[in-house]
């Protein structure tokens, strides 16, 4: 349940854990807007999630949205082959920017 | 008859079934429509239901999805009996089942969007924009991008059907039930579809359950095929074992001559001077539930 | 001949089946408007206020025209079957009496039946046949809850109200009539109309209207779920609900000013 934001290199991670499902979404999805109104870019580590279904994905869409209007960046970082499979159903591994993991991603932010 | 009952090879009895009918029963009136049905669907299986015409397989689906109740037996799916279940046991399941009707079954007083957002609506307290991007990703899944404010009378046939499925994954299924996907439509569009729940099942590890009467479709999507014949289960098999088959039924259906192959000259003569048949004569049944069913 | 009492036999019980049926469904649609709340899902007063507008507002200008007329044509045949005693004076109280116990709510009975309870017939049947109730059924929606019981508050709610707009305008209609005629004001008028009223014989009319607006809900509800055999079992639906309303409304109609009248 706990989801970590911290500062790395100027760029805010946030951790999220756990099945992301119809009952937790909300929850995820009001941290990661709040992550982005901070005027960051964000990077989300999914290498918690065990599970997560379209309400997280949804609130994923919502929040690349909302930093891409801010001018600012969000990219995923170790979305497990279940999720990867799922995003690329409905082809959205072409819309985020998505790292092995959080080496890497830094690397590509900077 | 009995004897080709028997012929039903062994099924899978895993304790993680997604689905499992178990003595399954079912009348319309006084005519028994449905013999001892025993079926189990395994996690992230495509089970194909076949029969001609009157065969019972769509009587077989209302069952499953619990539209219609057995007399006797029981349909568990994901491990709750939906005879017996209680409502709020009942609305936690449906949220995690999903249904694909012939014709679609849009609301035609919605819009696509709207229809595809109802079950969150109903059945989630998320946010509207939320609901909104879950439904807009679903159409993107079945191909159907761009039809968001469309009303149902104004979409083709496939594309009702593409719709009906958006509607019917939009809460993530763990079990989706699909009734005559290639009904009306035109070889390149049902190839389409068939294509699209295989795609379902392979990225999000659906347990599918098909009724169909369309053999090519059922041989491309299948991983086991249940023949019902005349209200009972002729057999259960994967494909190849269904094509190798030399039970003569089978045989019938795979080269579509089931329509007229089964009936012996009495019943033929019943059904033409109009002279109704005895009770509980399963032939007659068979015939007679062409009109009632469909 | 026993062919013919079979027949008889099987149609009261499909009636009393079907009257039975009504009746569940009258109970299961206030059960939902009390419980649903609690259970997350609430008749939603958004689909109640849809059709609200569709039963009530757009009905105003029809319902209008058809009191006015009535209104108009009560005031000359009072004043025709009066004249012939030389009791011109007391036409006002007929009129007054006649309108808002008697015609004021049959007539927006028979006008809603016609009107709405056959476009509810029509849809609800045709969603049975397209699936769409089996949808909402395995989505986990009540159908009673989401189609039925907003059509059934909503008329409820508008016929009434729809009843008490027909009493002002045929009573208003009449008036010009009978002030032209007896050379009274139209003050005098409505003094003499308002005398003549009492209360109970609002409350009858009206009442009569809510029991009116049920029966229409119901009957077309009933008529929609038995329907069956595609288009042309929407088109034998609809004809049969409207019968039916109008039939029940005018019975009940009666059996309503017998009972009360009587107590």
């Amino acid at each position: 349940m706990s989801e970590a934001v911290r500062e790395v290199n100027g760029n805010l991670v946030v951790s999220l854990t756990g099945e992301i499902d119809l009952d937790r979404a909300p929850e995820a999805r009001r941290l990661l807007l709040d992550c982005v109104k901070r005027s960051k870019d964000v990077l989300v580590d999914l290498s918690a999630v065990t599970y997560i279904d379209s309400s997280g994905i949804a609130s994923l869409v919502e929040a690349l949205q909302w930093a891409k209007q801010r001018g600012t960046d969000l990219c995923l970082v170790a979305v497990s082959p279940q999720a990867l499979r799922v995003f690329e159903l409905a082809r959205l591994d072409k819309v985020f920017a998505i790292h092995p993991d959080l080496d890497a991603a830094l690397a590509g932010e900077n | 008859m009995a004897a080709v009952a028997q012929e039903t090879p062994t099924q899978t009895r895993t304790d993680d079934a997604v689905v499992r009918i178990q003595g399954l029963q079912a009348h319309y009136g006084a005519r028994q429509v449905l013999h001892d049905i025993e079926l189990t669907v395994a996690p992230g299986e495509i089970m194909v239901i076949m029969g001609g015409s009157g065969s019972g397989k769509s009587t077989l689906l209302r069952h499953l999805v619990g539209l219609m109740r057995p007399t006797a037996g029981s349909v568990e799916l994901l491990g709750v009996d939906i005879t017996r279940a209680p409502a709020l046991e009942m609305q936690r399941l449906r949220r995690r089942i999903g249904v694909a009707f012939q014709g679609g079954a849009l609301f035609s007083s919605m819009n696509v969007l709207d229809n595809i957002m109802l079950p969150l609506r109903e059945h989630t307290q998320l946010d509207r924009q939320t609901m909104e991007i879950m439904a807009r990703l679903k159409l993107e899944v079945v191909n159907l991008a761009g039809a968001e404010d469309l009303m149902p009378a104004e979409l083709s046939g496939g594309m009702v059907k593409r719709a009906a499925v958006a509607r019917a994954i939009v809460m993530d299924p763990a079990l989706l039930f699909f009734d005559e996907p290639s009904a009306g439509l035109d070889p390149a569009v049902s190839s389409a579809l068939d294509d699209l729940i295989l795609k379902l099942r392979e990225a999000m590890n659906m347990s599918i359950v098909v009724v169909t009467h369309e053999l090519e479709s059922a041989f491309k999507i299948a991983d086991r095929i249940t023949v019902l014949d005349q209200g009972r289960i002729l057999t259960v098999d994967d494909v190849a074992g269904i094509r190798r088959s030399d039970n003569a039924r089978i045989q019938n259906l795979l080269n579509r001559r089931a329509e007229n192959a089964e009936v012996d000259a009495e019943t033929y003569l019943r059904r033409l001077t109009g002279e109704a048949a005895p009770a509980g004569d399963p032939q007659a049944a068979g015939t007679k539930q062409d009109a009632g069913a469909v | 001949m026993q062919r013919v009492a079979e027949g008889i036999g099987k149609g009261v019980l499909r009636g009393a089946e079907e009257v039975g049926f009504a009746g569940a469904l009258f109970l299961e649609a206030v059960l939902w408007a009390v419980l649903g709340p609690t259970r997350r899902q609430p008749v939603r007063l958004a689909a109640v206020v849809a059709q609200m507008m569709q039963i009530g507002v757009e009905a105003l200008p029809i319902a209008s025209v058809l009191a006015a007329t009535i209104g108009m044509m009560l005031a000359i045949q009072s004043l025709y079957s009066l004249g012939l005693f030389g009791a011109e004076s007391f036409a006002t109280v007929g009129i007054a009496l006649s309108v808002v116990r008697e015609f004021a709510p049959l007539i927006v009975g028979i006008l809603v039946a016609g009107r709405s309870g056959s476009a509810l017939a029509a849809r609800f049947s045709t969603m049975m046949i397209n699936q769409e109730v089996d949808a909402l059924r395995v989505i986990g929606i009540s159908p009673v809850r989401f189609l039925i019981a907003p059509a059934l508050f909503a008329m409820m709610i508008m016929v009434p109200c729809l009843t008490m707009w027909a009493n002002i305008v045929a009573l208003s209609a009449a008036g010009l009539f009978v002030t032209a005629q007896l050379d009274i004001s139209l003050a005098a008028y409505f003094a003499d109309v308002v005398a003549a009223l009492s209360v109970n014989d609002l409350a009858h009319g009206l009442g009569k209207s809510v029991l009116f607006a049920a029966l229409v809900a119901l009957v077309s509800a009933v008529n929609g779920a038995l329907a069956d055999g595609g288009a042309e079992g929407v088109g034998r639906r609809t004809t049969r609900a409207v019968v039916q309303s109008i039939a029940a409304i005018i019975m009940v109609d009666m059996i309503f000013a017998f009972v009360v009248t009587a107590g």
